[in-house]
């Protein structure tokens, strides 16, 4: 594991900073693959969005200021990269918040049938959330995140993230309860 | 609740391998690597021939003002045009009263 200031020393110096940036993705690459799929659900669109925070990453590193860790500022790339992919996705006017439907049509085709059904359900209940909520919660539940850091990430304060966290916990228990007999 | 949520492990419904996620990771990393170096030598190409069109904007400029000094000279007075004859006819009283004309007398149309 490099630790953020070592990271940062070689992304700021350009004669290391490629291979600065390789060992960055080495170390969080997979964290923030599975986090913007969460997101976005599909495998394409994970891959689009990973691949536009990787070059954002890049372009942006000089105004990282250090002030936070490392790991925080990539996921609030990456997570405004998801949130602008599923933007594009929507008509004008249209909110993606609107977009559960079509996301839970990509999660079917995309989920594995054998095994996995308690898995894609769970996926599902998420995918009736408001986009905001669910990415509190995922941020909260897969990433285990602090409120403190889901806080710095989505920019929304700490009591209404827990509010938000736990609203968000009663409502896929209950779907899932709905759905699951 | 709980135990269904133990069940799942916060495991997820999908196929990709760590392998397969790995050179994914890789390739989207040289991608940007390869993105990034190009569009800053686009930058520095742009640059500079923005400040090959400045230097020579500057340099025509600096050359128009030079020519244009150059050819604003003073009109050799010893010529007879359509002024000096209209001069030649003025009494001396009426060439001074010419020097006193003010600009600001011109009347407003």
């Amino acid at each position: 594991m490099t630790d953020d200031s070592t990271f940062q020393q070689m992304l700021l110096n350009p004669a290391q900073r490629n291979e600065g940036f390789r060992c960055l993705m080495k170390q969080y690459g997979k964290t923030l693959y599975w986090h913007i799929r969460r997101i976005v659900i599909g495998h394409d669109d994970a891959e689009d969005v990973l691949q536009n925070t990787c070059i954002k990453v890049l372009e942006k590193i000089d105004s990282f200021k250090g002030d936070g860790p490392l790991m925080t500022w990539l996921y609030r790339i990456a997570t405004n990269e998801a949130l602008q992919h599923l933007r594009r996705q929507t008509s004008l006017f249209q909110s993606i918040d609107s977009l559960g439907e079509a996301l839970t049509t990509k999660l079917k085709a995309e989920a594995m049938l054998d095994g996995h059904q308690l898995e894609t359900l769970f996926q599902q209940a998420l995918l009736t959330l408001p986009t905001q909520q669910r990415i509190a919660f995922n941020l909260r539940y897969y990433d285990e995140l602090s409120y403190e850091e889901i806080a710095r990430i989505t920019g929304k304060n700490i009591p209404s993230l827990k509010t938000n966290y736990h609203y968000a916990a009663q409502r896929v228990k209950n779907y899932i309860k709905e759905h699951s007999q | 609740m709980n135990e269904l949520l133990n069940d799942i492990d916060k495991r997820l419904p999908y196929q990709e391998s760590d392998e397969y996620l790995d050179s994914l990771i890789d390739s989207a990393t040289e991608h940007a690597i390869t993105h990034h170096a190009h569009s800053h030598s686009k930058w520095r190409v742009t640059m500079i021939k923005l400040s090959a069109a400045a230097v020579t904007l500057l340099a025509v400029g600096i050359g128009i003002t030079l020519l244009n000094g150059h050819t604003a000279q003073p009109v050799p007075m010893d010529g007879q045009g359509p002024l000096d004859e209209f001069l030649n006819t003025l009494s001396d009283e009426e060439a001074a009263q010419l020097q006193y004309y003010e600009i600001e007398e011109i009347p407003e149309y």
